[in-house]
């Protein structure tokens, strides 16, 4: 194989762990946002008042710590990369292995 | 620099320092030189979109990504010695120098390395002056390329490695260049279509302020990590060819000390011409853009190491920024800029290479020992004071590094000059 083969196979894996994790993330935090103005009531837009939803602010807090663990997989990545190991989703559960 | 000299001294036997340790000196200096270039020129990839969108206030921006990015170059334990090896012929498989250009305390391989690194400052000085993002590692490869051909002729490049994995100039540079600002492009359009579409309605834009700089933050760190390495290998590498350390597999604690801060330092200084370009001039920046092109750029940077198909940060946040005017419905890109710097893009390698070329040229003609390198380095004294000098005259800094683009009032990337009326008229009408 040569080097454009090697590099387009890279490119669409690359691409498709970006789309998972550099849109799928930003995705869940917006619907945390929506969720969050759907639990406090009210779209934001219109001071009238409506009912506060409490399941709206919990799913909108599970939807923060969703993307805050993603947040974490990358910082472990760098640090594991910068001690020389790298992260396996051999087990799908990411874990610390030699590389 | 006090550390080096004191360990220089003790490591000549004879308490007195040798022409070579001298060249060696300067090879390490401009190598720290480079490193701190490396720095102001990628402060806006991981900051512009988060000074544009005002979610941080433009010092305490570039005083994380510094900080973040001291701490990511002390995280790199383990230091490749082979950074070279994917463009030039100068070292061995496992990270030695090649023992034809080791000879005479290794002033052959110094001089190539010594003027490789001009020729990347000077591109990334350059690059800066004009506002315009370039790859400081395209940069580097750049000068190196072109130093090695002037030093050992066309078979001592790399071009396409040995067809077993991707390499060489083709497989590390052109490919990588070519594709990354696609992968990144299309990852933060669909993300900001997607945040836009979620939101629509909300006034919510504040809410984005943490999402921003938390990717943000992500890139400045991968960035330490990343970059300050290369750095760390071309010092280490430099003392192996001059015989001051042998040692493949670890580095002096000095070397690593003296990258992170350099390129930490870099970073604070902030780079504000590319950060007002990357930040004002390729799209207006709304905060769920700024958060969708910082995402984007974190997780491809991360995935494209993880994969090993390792892509230049500069060129994945710059299509991120680009991909997040593009998924915007509505939202304005302003092509030209784009242009201008894909244009900068496509002759970083063979501008920097000549500049590499030029000055191993000019090493080797006065001998190539220190005459030789003392002259390359007065001229890129020289160069690089000529352009700070010349940045002096319309300044761009933390105070008007987000004014209004098309106002005439700091720089347009391809007129650091103070235009003239006529012309000026001419860039308001700009889009």
């Amino acid at each position: 194989m040569n080097n454009l083969g090697f590099a387009l196979e890279g490119a669409w894996k690359v691409l498709l762990a970006g789309l998972v994790l550099g849109a799928g993330l930003p995705l869940l935090f917006a619907l945390g946002i929506r969720s969050l103005a759907y639990g406090a009531g009210g779209d934001a837009s219109s001071a009238t008042g409506r009912p506060a939803h409490p399941v709206g602010t919990v799913v909108a807090w599970i939807l923060f710590v969703v993307v805050l663990l993603g947040v974490a997989l990358g910082i472990t990545f760098i640090v594991a990369s910068g001690f020389g190991k790298e992260l396996s989703f051999e087990h799908i559960f990411p874990t610390i292995v030699d590389k | 620099m006090f550390t080096l000299w004191i360990w220089l001294c003790n490591a000549s036997d004879d308490h007195r320092v040798t022409q070579s340790s001298v060249i060696l000196v300067l090879v390490v200096v401009t190598a720290l030189a480079f490193d701190f270039t490396n720095g102001f020129h990628d402060t806006a990839n991981a900051m512009a979109t988060t000074i544009a969108t005002k979610a941080l206030k433009p010092r305490t921006a570039v005083a994380l990504s510094g900080l973040l990015n001291l701490v990511g170059a002390f995280l790199s334990v383990e230091v490749a010695l082979t950074v070279t090896n994917a463009v030039v012929k100068i070292q061995n498989p496992d990270g030695t120098p090649q023992a034809a250009l080791t000879a005479d305390g290794g002033s052959a391989l110094l001089l190539i390395v010594l003027a490789g690194l001009v020729g990347g400052i000077v591109w990334n000085l350059l690059t800066w002056l004009l506002g315009l993002p370039s790859s400081s590692s395209h940069a580097l490869f750049g000068g190196l390329i072109g130093a090695t051909v002037a030093g050992l002729g066309w078979a001592g490049v790399n071009w396409t490695g040995n067809g077993s994995k991707l390499d060489g100039v083709v497989g590390k540079v052109l490919l990588p260049a070519v594709l990354s600002p696609v992968i990144a492009g299309l990852v933060a359009a669909v993300g900001t279509w997607v945040i836009f579409k979620i939101v629509a309605g909300l006034f919510t834009e504040r809410s984005f302020k943490w999402g921003q700089i938390g990717s943000a933050s992500l890139v400045s760190l991968a960035h330490g990590t990343n970059d300050a390495q290369k750095t760390m290998g071309v010092i280490t590498l430099a003392l192996i060819a001059s015989g001051h350390w042998t040692s493949v597999t670890s580095i002096p604690l000095w070397v690593k000390i003296a990258c992170a801060v350099a390129i930490a330092l870099g970073t604070y200084l902030g780079g504000w011409r590319i950060i007002r370009t990357l930040g004002k001039g390729l799209v207006e920046i709304a905060p769920p853009q700024g958060m969708a092109a910082q995402s984007s750029s974190a997780a491809v940077i991360l995935a494209s190491s993880h994969l090993g198909f390792a892509l230049s940060t500069t060129h994945v946040a710059t299509g991120s920024i680009l991909g997040s005017g593009v998924g915007r419905p509505g939202a304005h890109v302003r092509w030209r800029v784009a242009g201008r710097m894909g244009a900068a893009w496509l002759i970083t390698l063979p501008a920097a290479g000549l500049v590499g070329a030029a000055m191993w040229w000019i090493g080797d003609l006065l001998g190539g020992g220190l005459s030789g390198a003392l002259a390359v380095f007065v001229l890129l004294v020289a160069a690089a004071g000529a352009m700070y000098w010349r940045s002096r005259l319309l300044p761009v800094g933390h105070h008007n590094v987000n004014e209004d683009w098309s106002a005439a009032a700091v720089p347009e990337p391809d007129a650091p000059d103070p235009v003239p009326a006529s012309v000026a008229s001419e860039k308001v009408r700009l889009p």
